[in-house]
């Protein structure tokens, strides 16, 4: 009872916070309500049980996509154009389409109804068959990486693909000439180093955000959290230090060939991962077949793809952001 | 116990509300970025006081997280607006050059 009041209450609050980021033109307040939609979802994940999502949701959508978002704002205008005239079509589309989702709800299991058939497909036999199959504690990892290992593959390799498009818009091109040269500016200072009690205190934020990631990572079987939250965390981390202390410092700490490389390695670890079981006699991405105990392997598979899984986030995430600041937050 | 934890979960809500109305309302950039540090940090005590009223105190992890990560935000808008100083004042000064 309680959790279906404090979550119609967010959600309103979701409601008019998403109305009102449409309707804003200064695009600015546009990126900062959106990290508070982005809170908002988060808390509402965490209601309704959902740890791991909350968890990533946090990092992406509050923090990484903030710092993004400011960094895209950075080279464009801070204000939104308003759209050309004849505005019907699409308002006649959208609402067309939000009739037909709002009538598909009617058709929907009630909240927390126990009939409801995705409590009756397959959750029951994760649910029975996880401590005996792959004994971790925590179901969503086990389902995550083992017996969904194949959606998960494809989730890294769809990261793995809009990294290659996101750094195809703004990978090497060479910006065209700014309002001021770089030179000019980094000796204006491009980041927080002139500032004392930012510098200190950022820095010293870094190595725990980065140790809090690297615990993400491997408690991932215990509690909430995995490879892709914890390489959203350290890659949190390195685009901390280089706010604190410049794009060229934070290119110099992960460089970027280093951070594609990540990418690929992170895809290639997971996919390798089924390949060795598949040439010791299992299937593809059976871990099963690692190890002489079936449990013990799949202990062992379910830690090197979660790996692998991290090393992509984080590797996406940081060659995103270095792309950005190679253009110039300027 | 509990209605005590039930008590807090109500009021950090109203306050969530109060940073939203200030978000929307501005009128300044400060005010926007200020309530989006507080909604941060109403988030994070709602989700630490809700794993003690639902019982599993091991979700502090998530509250961990969201605390360290609001930091970032706060730090990413401070540089764009000091390097948008920056950049204006090149301008200005171009222009008074000219």
């Amino acid at each position: 009872m309680i959790t279906i009041v404090f979550s119609l209450f967010l959600l309103t609050m979701l409601v008019i916070v998403a109305v009102a980021i449409l309707r804003t033109d200064n695009l600015f307040t546009a990126v900062m309500l959106s990290g508070i939609f982005s809170l908002i979802m988060a808390a509402n994940f965490f209601i309704l049980d959902a740890a791991d999502v909350a968890l990533t949701e946090a990092v992406i959508g509050a923090g990484i996509s903030t710092v993004l978002f400011l960094s895209a704002l950075a080279l464009t205008a801070e204000y939104d154009r308003s759209p050309p005239v004849g505005t019907w079509v699409p308002l006649l589309t959208s609402s067309a389409l939000g009739g037909v989702i709002i009538f598909a709800t009617f058709q929907a299991p009630r909240l927390g109804d126990p009939n409801a058939i995705v409590h009756k497909h397959v959750a029951p036999w994760y649910l029975e068959r996880t401590p005996e199959l792959i004994d971790v504690p925590n179901v969503v990892t086990a389902v995550l990486a083992s017996f969904r290992g194949y959606d998960t593959l494809g989730e890294v390799f769809v990261v793995f693909i809009a990294c290659i498009g996101v750094m195809s818009l703004l990978g090497r091109v060479r910006p065209r000439r700014d309002s001021i040269e770089e030179g000019e500016f980094e000796k204006r200072s491009d980041n927080l180093r002139h500032h004392l009690i930012p510098r200190v205190v950022g820095k010293m934020l870094v190595p725990f955000i980065v140790l809090f990631g690297l615990y993400v990572q491997f408690h991932g079987d215990f509690g909430p959290g995995g490879g892709f939250q914890a390489g959203a965390l350290i890659a949190a981390g390195v685009i901390l230090y280089a706010l604190v202390e410049g794009g060229p410092r934070g290119r110099e700490l992960v460089p970027e060939w280093f951070s594609s490389m990540l990418v690929a390695l992170g895809a290639l670890t997971y996919t390798a991962v089924g390949v060795v079981s598949m040439m010791r006699g299992g299937r593809f991405l059976d871990y099963s077949a690692l190890s002489h105990d079936p449990i013990h392997g799949q202990h062992m598979g379910i830690l090197i793809i979660e790996a692998g899984v991290g090393m992509t986030v984080a590797g996406v995430m940081i060659t995103i952001f270095h792309a950005f600041s190679r253009r110039g937050i300027r | 116990m509990e209605w005590v934890y039930f008590g807090t979960c109500i009021a950090i809500l109203i306050t969530m509300v109060l940073a939203v109305v200030r978000g929307l309302m501005g009128p300044t950039i400060f005010d926007r970025v200020l309530a989006v540090n507080m909604f941060g940090t109403k988030t994070v005590l709602f989700i630490a006081v809700m794993s003690f009223l639902s019982g599993r105190p091991d979700f502090l992890d998530l509250a961990l997280a969201y605390a360290l990560i609001n930091f970032i935000g706060v730090f990413a808008v401070l540089l764009f607006f000091q390097s948008r100083g920056v950049r204006r004042e090149a301008e200005a000064e171009r222009e008074a050059g000219k």
